[in-house]
């Protein structure tokens, strides 16, 4: 984890994602990817 | 995919396996409790989903550092009783870290104790519901797979991925492997779960589908010992990349004659030298996408999802 965003270094999501993913549908897990690449691209960029 | 409502998945990723927690009114449970360095955030995960409930009880399906690497942390965070597969208990009381494969693997563990043993047959109550511990021998011999029938779950560990299995690691020692696999894989197409909780990946409910590639996975590897000594140390070199992220080029010759399971895989199975496997496990790494050399370093690729 990273203690200024809380992301996971490995899969950029928040303990809440992570624990909410298990049980989301797609629609929930595509907004989440949506996420995730703006979290890279804003990391990376 | 439909769950109960006392259990959930937390879906991680290589370096740390799935982790299953049960809430019911026997208590709490985890199953599997990711890689050592991720335990903080296994830890976070954990009290975020209990909120103020503390962690009972923790089992392993089985004792390879990305399954049980956050026991010590969990037990020291919350007292959690720890149940580990019946046959692993004098190396766990010992912490033999040879027999426990992480010397072998140049993988890290933090030590932790235990304070009750599951063996195949047993039934352990988890979330309101029963499952049955069953032995699944083959990717690591003392492997268990929980199955709650009533439910039609299966708690599979790396016996059985969405596309595929863990490597078939007692072939390296040549102890038997390829038959224990088919075997498990047998006594899962026996049971006809309708949905598999897998060690990586996501939970899958085409039982049959995955288990005819891992047939047919299982097939490929065990016609040429070789291929599944290549996959190993394909497999055991990833690891160590993502856990380092980094790996200068220069060190990974140094890893084939220092890292047991690989000087095993090396010396048995693949007649190069150390500096020639290095070059090949590069080249094979960067052909699967798997890695990429940026100067003098290997570099972990993150696999897009």
């Amino acid at each position: 984890m990273v203690p200024d965003t809380g992301l996971c270094e490995g899969c950029m999501r928040t303990i809440d994602e992570i624990v909410a993913w298990g049980r989301a549908d797609d629609d929930y897990k595509r907004s989440v990817w949506a996420e995730i690449r703006r979290r890279e691209a804003q990391i990376f960029d | 995919m439909r769950l109960p409502a006392s259990m959930q998945v937390f879906e991680r990723g290589w370096l740390s396996a799935n982790n299953i927690l049960f809430a019911g009114h026997d208590g709490t449970v985890l199953v599997d409790t990711g890689y050592v360095t991720h335990a903080p955030q296994t830890l976070a995960l954990v009290r975020h989903a209990l909120g103020g409930r503390r962690l009972d009880r923790i089992v392993n399906t089985h004792l390879h550092s990305d399954h049980c690497g956050g026991n010590a942390a969990l037990r020291h965070a919350f007292g959690s009783r720890i149940a580990i597969p019946a046959c692993e208990a004098d190396r766990v009381r010992n912490w033999d870290e040879d027999a426990l494969s992480y010397r072998a693997t140049g993988q890290q563990c933090a030590r932790f104790g235990f304070d009750d043993t599951v063996a195949p047959g047993d039934v352990l109550a988890m979330g309101d519901l029963s499952w049955q511990a069953l032995a699944a021998p083959g990717h690591d011999p003392h492997a268990l797979l929980f199955w709650c029938e009533e439910e039609g779950i299966l708690i599979a560990g790396d016996a059985l991925w969405q596309n595929g299995f863990g490597v078939i690691f007692p072939e390296l020692a040549g102890e038997p492997g390829f038959d224990e696999v088919r075997a498990t894989l047998d006594l899962i197409a026996s049971l006809r779960p309708r949905l598999v909780i897998p060690g990586h990946g996501a939970p899958f409910t085409d039982v049959d589908g995955s288990l005819q590639r891992a047939y047919g996975r299982l097939d490929y590897l065990s016609a040429d010992p070789v291929r599944n000594a290549e996959n190993a140390v394909k497999v055991l070199l990833k690891f160590l990349l993502i856990e380092r992220r980094a790996i200068p080029l220069a060190e990974l010759e140094k890893l084939f004659d220092t890292v047991p399971l690989l000087v095993l895989a090396r010396e048995r199975f693949l007649p190069l030298p150390s500096a020639g496997l290095a070059q090949w496990v590069v080249r094979a790494l960067e052909k699967a996408g798997a890695a990429t050399v940026q100067g003098d370093l290997l570099m972990n690729e993150e696999s897009s999802a």
